[in-house]
């Protein structure tokens, strides 16, 4: 049963993989600019332009383009059916290549951050709601407001200047490695896991170190949120009949709780995913000030680039890892909730 | 939860044990850029990016270059642009009859993968250039406007016989070149330095080349730029890094540092705080007020240059009212050009009164234009807009676009700006627009109206150059008239100058053109800024090439 609803989503999630593909094909296309315009420079004769359309391909009818990009004209270009993103416009290339540097490095700065900020948040959360309106859940309040409401960059530089400026404690935000380390090889594309198997220790630590920095950044402002969620559903829970029943049948508190958080932690769960597949994306701003090098900066670059293969490439591999995302939530679901069967 | 966070502490401080050491103590320097390299090929994609550039002076070496001259107040050594010297040309000869240049190439260059530099080194950069196989062939314009025969147009069309080096190019002995021009064209020599025709090393570059690549721009691209520079490529990569290596057998002696590692670093003000720590020892691309804080910090020189960068006031020629000269000039004395020199370059910046670089041969100082806003509105009163009157119908003409990537630079200028010419009824907006649409606006549609521009160096160091660049009709030759400026007078001249042998008429006939840029307000100039570094007190030789990239062969720590 479990088997054939999982292969549904992933039918459904090719799909909607298809029509987005497609989509944003022709959306980027309706950009205010041409991305020729770039290549030819100070050389912006009529024949250069020829020369360098011809060379990004975009002389051909939007039709051939299209088939192109979808792999059905191997002879001409290898598309999405061999298994090819395309060539990056800026680099030249393969988009490929490029995102599987890229997205690791966001994948690692999100999914530390996000076990950080769920340590921190859900027992917060907790407390608030199991003593409400005391000083201690004013307090979380006011922490979740504070913390959700302010620009990540903005406490990312503040945290520079404090910790790595004035009291030097971390490393200077110059990406995943200080530059005259070398990196281990690459076999994952996750630093700290490709030095553990390289067996570099040092290496490891070093990375952890100077993710350090972005991930408090990070785990900072998501913690917000994640806290007000978790309260408030706690709160919801706390106040149903089941933990009411509990309550009178004399059951302890810590064990009221735990199966109240079980009850809150359903849809916390959801948002917890959807703002998993937001920050793939929009770590970028994060990725910037500590120079990490992720696939939210290589995103920004492509577009002010008008990099068409880079773009497509990046909508559509941030596109599949939500779908699996949230595939993966509504199993989570469906182990939390016995209500949920599939 | 405690536990965790106790762990994650004893992980942070383990982590601080192996802190990076300063790298001043050995031969190798840190340096901090907005960017790194996106390819390394000239031709390639990314060739314009001046990231890209940087990478490529690092690793190729040119025929010709400047000699050095003195260094400036700031203690930036300056270019001697009246003094051409060989790098892997030694000698040269110029028979005016043939319209032929023999280069004698210099012995015993090696490079990074130890081949020898020979004439078949400088064949096949020309034969490169000519195939137009990249996707931006900057090795064929720089030739082509230079008037090296057979580097026409042709080249782009079906005839493949066209983009093949034919005699133009001869090889007359393994260390002897000769090289034909179409015409006499006194450009030859100053494109020859330009980073778009830099040496490439054919044996390794043939080494990489496939059936569908021959000329091995993929290789180029992404993976190394094979030739006879001062530097190796060590490492690199994209958006992240690159490490150069000294190389050990570079014709002009070792470099002194052996390893320079550049460093992405996309916010600025942590290349200003990395930098004040004494941990990088150079940073590139701040903004004026960030290096204005940090010329009285410890440990840190703040150099610049009034080199070939420039601030102007673009006016599209055919986009109404500026197609009329009163109101470009009633624009012009609305300019507030000391503010904007304090407030947007925090003063390191002066008043541009000409049309091309002052710091090129052939420049001629112009009288400068006042700040005076009666003028203006006398000015737009004449041309029938009193009080700015009428003006509101070209609300659209008046929209003062700008880069906007550049906003922390050009913000404030542009505020400046915008202000004043509302002050005399000029109803100007703000109009930021990414880098990519300006330029497909600015160099291919030509349709931007009015613009803030502070991104266009003439690289060849000419005037001639310059205005052959920026302001002769496109139809005679112009190359990048983004204003659509046409004048008979100007072009007639450019016509005559182009081919005048004789170096004095030919600087008489630049000036004359140059006066009647001004007189047409053809780009309103308003300051030329100072390209400007900051480095380790420590870092000694610091050059300035009108490429705006840094030689690493020219540094040492001391």
């Amino acid at each position: 049963m479990l088997f054939r609803y999982i292969s549904k989503r992933f039918a459904v999630g090719l799909i909607q993989l298809i029509g987005l593909t497609i989509a944003v094909f022709f959306l980027i296309r309706l950009l205010p600019a041409d991305p020729v315009s770039r290549l030819v420079g100070m050389n912006s004769s009529a024949e250069a332009y020829a020369q360098a359309a011809k060379q990004l391909g975009v002389d051909r009818p939007l039709l051939a383009q299209l088939a192109t990009y979808l792999g059905f004209q191997p002879d001409i270009a290898p598309g999405l059916l061999q298994g090819s993103l395309g060539v990056s416009w800026v680099t030249g290339t393969p988009v490929t290549t490029e995102i599987a540097a890229y997205l690791p490095v966001t994948i690692e700065l999100v999914t530390l951050s996000f076990i950080l900020a769920l340590a921190v948040a859900v027992p917060i959360g907790m407390f608030g709601a199991l003593n409400p309106g005391g000083k201690a859940d004013k307090g979380v309040f006011v922490y979740s407001l504070f913390a959700g409401s302010q620009p990540e960059f903005w406490w990312g530089l503040l945290f520079v200047y404090l910790f790595f400026f004035q009291l030097g404690i971390a490393p200077a935000p110059l990406g995943r490695l200080s530059p005259m380390s070398s990196p281990p090889d690459v076999v994952t594309g996750f630093m700290t896991i490709d030095a553990l198997i390289a067996g570099q220790f040092d290496i490891f630590v070093e990375a952890l170190h100077h993710l350090m920095l972005p991930v408090f950044t990070m785990a900072f402002i998501l913690s917000g949120p994640i806290i007000k969620m978790v309260r408030q559903n706690m709160a919801r829970a706390l106040q149903s009949d089941f933990v009411l029943y509990a309550n009178c049948a004399g059951l302890p508190r810590a064990r009221v709780a735990r199966y109240a958080l079980r009850a809150a932690m359903a849809p916390s769960m959801t948002l917890i995913g959807i703002l998993y597949g937001f920050m793939l994306s929009g770590a970028v701003l994060t990725e910037s000030v500590f120079s990490l090098g992720g696939i939210g900066q290589y995103a920004i670059s492509a577009v002010l680039n008008y990099d068409y293969p880079a773009i497509q490439a990046v909508v559509l591999v941030i596109t599949a890892i939500s779908l699996v995302v949230y595939l993966a939530l509504d199993l989570i679901h469906a182990a939390i909730d016995p209500r949920i069967a599939y | 939860m405690l536990k965790r966070n106790v762990l994650l502490s004893a992980v942070a401080a383990a982590g601080l044990a192996i802190a990076i050491a300063p790298a001043s103590a050995a031969q190798q320097i840190l340096v901090l850029a907005e960017d790194v390299p996106a390819g390394l090929d000239y031709d390639g994609p990314s060739a314009a990016i001046p990231a890209s550039q940087q990478g490529m002076v690092s690793l190729l070496e040119p025929l010709v270059g400047y000699a050095a001259g003195p260094a400036n107040e700031s203690g930036v050594g300056m270019p001697d642009f009246s003094k051409i010297e060989g790098r892997l040309v030694e000698r040269w000869d110029y028979d005016p009859a043939t319209l032929t240049w023999t280069l004698h190439l210099r012995k015993g260059v090696k490079g990074c993968d130890g081949a020898t530099f020979d004439a078949k080194d400088v064949a096949y950069t020309f034969a490169r250039a000519k195939s137009v196989s990249g996707a931006a062939p900057i090795g064929w314009f720089l030739s082509n406007v230079a008037s090296i025969d057979g580097f026409t147009p042709a080249v782009f069309g079906d005839d493949p016989k066209a983009k093949e080096l034919g005699d133009e190019v001869k090889i007359i002995d393994d260390y002897t070149v000769q090289i034909r021009q179409s015409e006499p064209n006194a450009l030859f020599l100053p494109v020859l330095s330009i980073f778009g025709l830099l040496v490439y090393d054919k044996e390794t570059m043939e080494k990489h080349a496939t059936e569908k690549d021959p000329w091995s721009h993929d290789y180029a691209n992404s993976v190394n730029a094979p030739g006879f520079g001062a530097y190796c490529l060590d490492k690199w990569t994209k958006n992240q890094e690159i490490t150069y290596k000294a190389n050990p057998d570079y014709y002009r002696g070792k470099p002194a540092i052996d390893k320079v590692s550049v460093r992405r670093v996309p916010q600025s003000s942590n290349r200003v705080v990395v930098l004040r720590t004494g941990q990088a020892q150079l940073a590139t691309g701040m903004t004026p007020k960030e290096f204005d804080s940090l010329r009285t910090a410890k440990g840190v020189a703040v150099g610049g240059v009034t080199g070939n960068e420039n601030l102007f006031v673009h006016m599209n020629f055919k986009s109404k009212p500026f197609d009329d000269p009163k109101v470009r000039q009633a624009i012009a004395h609305a300019i507030p050009f000391e503010q904007i020199i304090k407030t947007g370059y925090f003063g390191q910046a002066n008043q541009w009164n000409g049309s091309v670089p002052s710091s090129y041969p052939g420049y001629k100082a112009e009288a400068a234009f006042t700040y005076d806003p009666a003028k203006a509105k006398a000015l737009l009163a004449e041309a029938g807009y009193p009080d700015g009157k009428g003006l509101e119908a070209f609300a659209d003409a008046f929209q003062l676009s700008y880069v906007a990537e550049k906003e922390s630079t050009l913000g404030p200028v542009v505020n400046i700006i915008q202000s004043s010419l509302r002050a005399v009824g000029v109803p100007a907006t703000l109009n930021p627009i990414p880098q990519t649409q300006y330029g497909d606006r600015q160099l291919v549609k030509g349709d931007l109206p009015f613009a803030v521009n502070d991104q266009e160096k003439p690289i060849g160091v000419d005037a001639g150059y310059a205005i052959q660049l920026f302001f002769v009709s496109k139809d005679k030759g112009g190359l990048n008239n983004m204003v659509n400026y046409s004048s008979p007078v100007v072009d007639d001249l450019w016509a005559k100058a182009r081919i005048e042998p004789d170096a004095a008429k030919r600087t008489d006939m630049l000036a004359q053109i140059q006066d009647q840029l001004t007189a047409d307000v053809a780009w309103l100039p308003v300051v030329e800024y100072k390209t400007q570094w900051a480095y380790s007190d420590k870092l000694k030789g610091l050059r300035w090439y009108p490429d705006n990239a840094v030689r690493y062969f020219d540094l040492s720590v001391q």
